[in-house]
């Protein structure tokens, strides 16, 4: 602390003190090792199921459709691409996202006030509660589509409901509102459980500090409840976002594939126009697109934690 | 007593908190006096923060009256309570700096932004925490994070400010300095100040007055020197600073007999805290009790023999442990030059002066 003389055995303590800081580093990169070998059947996993079929899909994007339909692993080239910027894309494109932001929105109002329920309820209510939203997957995810077709039919149990309370038939089956409720009804787990982690995580003395300097419930929940728990409703929205995007089984059952929506388009490009490249394009495409705004999302909302 | 006064700034008539079973808060009846320092003293658990979260309107009583300044707030909300609270974690806003965590208060009382702006930057000046307005509370040591805590009620001049051990979490060095600094501030504002600490020297060197708590019940109101003086049961003396205990009977209004048989001399006790003929032990504090060789004690005063049964030093002062012949006395002798040191082993006497002990329900 002082500014005393060097004592004659302050470089014996230097060099000790160097000794213990390579034995340290030693150490530290033995952990790493270590480490490394635990996770290497995890990064094995990764690298065979995961990125060699992702390079799989880039390679064919820059294939050439041949005139039989088949693929031609020759004579690369752009051309897939250029075609994303087709009217008839960008439509697909266009009611996919709005769709997909239609859910998550829904999703989220519906969501956070049971998270929030939840997060702040006694252990069994909140252990049933949680219980309730991990039940639906216990049933296979055709099944319940499934019924959600039997449910919005024609002269089906809605329909019949509505009739009867006055309001007259509904027909919602194969309809984009029918696309909604079931994407809605998908994905609402998503949302609800990231919700719920940083709802309880809260901490309840800062809600107090804010009711003890004046605001109000309303003011309360705006200015440090929602802003405290808003990694949860970024990672919510992406979990409910990202999938509904790229939707497939849910749009083909219930919304009987009239309009189509982006991934029913790449299931065609694969499937009935045998155009492997250009499915290929589309895919990758999404996939960068979603990347980079789930960082971009992340980055923003990482400056306010 | 009917003194002419105003209303005081806080009042509990009777005031109680259940938790189902658990009584908390047990029919508690408290003044406290406009601009005072006071201080709610107590182990944990003995209900003095439930007590001051029911002022904050952080906890709603479950029964009794509590008036702010004559007003009764007992079912209120915390946002319309004329008070604010420096919590014992700060709980500082994290996603907000300084500067939006001092004015959040203004902000939400719907005051203009010029005067949000003055009344926050003269809040961070009194706390001088000038030039840290745009960090955030991550940023900030814990010293630093007690006066954005503070800054942060004082700016919304509240009638009372109810402090919740907010030097709990600081170091021993930082804590007395922030003791002074509290202190002086309070004087500077001239706001009531209810301190709730668990650390009886910071009750002691900081509030005008202090209650002392346990087990949910207000066992004393007094001045710092009322409380360590004239403690009124054993619990009190105990709790605050250290105590020989010495068992007895009370013979008369000055006399006790103690448990070997001696009698000793002791300040007439008010029949409040016993009556003649019940039993009662004797407080008599370790600083307070003279030691020296066997022909050294004064003829006049009480005195005890004894022999020196081990010694520590304090620095500032000599402890020493001294067996008598029923019982072990803890003495603190100060460290003054020219002070015969005594060692284990050696022949003592104890005396004392008569008002020097006080006796309290056991």
């Amino acid at each position: 602390m002082s500014e005393t003389a060097v004592r004659p055995d302050d470089t014996a303590t230097a060099d000790l003190d160097a000794e213990l800081g390579r034995a340290e580093a030693r150490r530290d990169r033995a952990e790493r090792r270590r480490g490394l070998l635990i996770a290497l059947p995890a990064y094995a996993y990764m690298v065979l199921f995961f990125v060699v079929p992702l390079f799989i899909v880039l390679l064919y994007s820059f294939a050439t459709r041949t005139s039989t339909g088949s693929t031609s692993l020759s004579g690369w080239n752009l051309d897939s691409y250029t075609r994303l910027a087709e009217p008839i894309v960008r439509n697909v494109v266009f009611r996919s996202a709005v769709l997909a932001f239609i859910t998550t929105v829904i999703c989220l109002v519906v969501a956070y006030p049971y998270a929030y329920l939840a997060a702040t309820r006694s252990t069994t209510i909140r252990n049933l509660m949680l219980i309730a939203v991990m039940i639906p997957f216990w049933t296979n995810f055709l099944v319940r589509n499934y019924t959600w077709r039997l449910l919005l039919s024609n002269g089906g149990p809605i329909s019949s409901f509505t009739e009867r309370i006055g309001l007259g038939e509904t027909s919602l089956l194969f309809t984009q509102t029918a696309v909604v409720i079931g994407l809605v009804y998908s994905f609402l787990p998503f949302m609800i459980l990231p919700l719920y982690a940083s709802i309880d995580r809260l901490d309840w003395r800062l809600v107090e500090a804010s009711r003890d300097l004046y605001a109000s419930g309303v003011q309360s929940f705006r200015k440090v409840i929602l802003p405290l728990t808003m990694p949860g409703v970024i990672a919510g929205s992406i979990l409910v976002f990202v999938p509904s995007m790229g939707a497939y089984v849910t749009p083909e059952l219930l919304g009987g594939g009239k309009q189509p929506l982006l991934g029913s388009y790449i299931v065609t490009q694969f499937l009935t126009a045998r155009n492997w490249p250009f499915g290929a394009s589309l895919s990758f495409v999404l996939m960068a697109v979603m990347l980079v705004s789930t960082i971009v999302y992340f980055r923003s909302g990482g400056k306010n934690l | 007593m009917t003194t002419e006064r105003a209303a005081a700034a806080v009042a509990l008539r009777g005031v109680s908190k259940h938790y189902g079973d658990v009584i908390a808060v047990d029919a508690v009846d408290l003044d406290i006096h406009d601009g005072e320092f006071f201080a709610l003293l107590g182990p944990s658990g003995c209900g003095k923060t439930t007590t001051l979260r029911m002022i904050g309107g952080l906890e709603i009583p479950s029964s009794g009256s509590l008036q702010i300044f004559g007003e009764e707030v007992g079912p209120l909300p915390p946002n319309k309570r004329p008070v604010n609270t420096v919590f014992q974690s700060y709980a500082l806003f994290p996603h907000m700096s300084v500067q939006d965590n001092v004015g959040f208060g203004l902000k939400m009382s719907k005051a203009s932004k010029s005067e949000i702006a003055d009344r926050v930057a003269q809040a961070i000046g009194l706390v001088r925490m000038n030039g840290m307005e745009q960090r955030r509370p991550a940023q900030l040591s814990g010293g630093q994070q007690q006066r954005v805590a503070l800054a942060r009620a004082l700016v919304n001049r509240p009638k009372v400010l109810l402090l919740d051990e907010p030097l709990a979490a600081l170091d021993l060095k930082l804590r007395q300095d922030m003791q002074f600094e509290l202190k002086s501030l309070q004087r500077e504002v001239g706001i009531t100040f209810v301190f709730v600490t668990h650390d009886q020297e910071e009750a002691l060197s900081m509030s005008d007055r202090i209650g002392v708590m346990d087990q949910g019940r207000l066992l004393q109101i007094g001045s710092p020197e009322d409380i360590y003086d004239r403690p009124i049961n054993r619990f009190v003396a105990d709790f605050i600073g250290r105590s020989n205990f010495l068992e007895g009977t009370l013979e008369d209004i000055t006399t006790v007999c103690l448990a070997n048989g001696s009698r000793i001399a002791v300040p007439p006790v008010p029949p409040d805290v016993a009556a003649t003929g019940s039993p009662v032990q004797v407080s008599l504090r370790p600083e307070r009790v003279m030691i020296g060789g066997r022909d050294e004690a004064p003829e006049s005063a009480a005195r005890i023999d004894g022999v020196v049964e081990a010694t520590t030093f304090l620095g500032s002062s000599q402890v020493y442990l001294v067996r008598l012949d029923w019982m072990t006395l803890e003495v603190r002798s100060g460290n003054r030059p020219g002070r015969h040191r005594h060692e284990v082993g050696d022949e003592v006497s104890l005396w004392w002066a008569p008002d020097a002990i006080a006796v309290v329900r056991p």
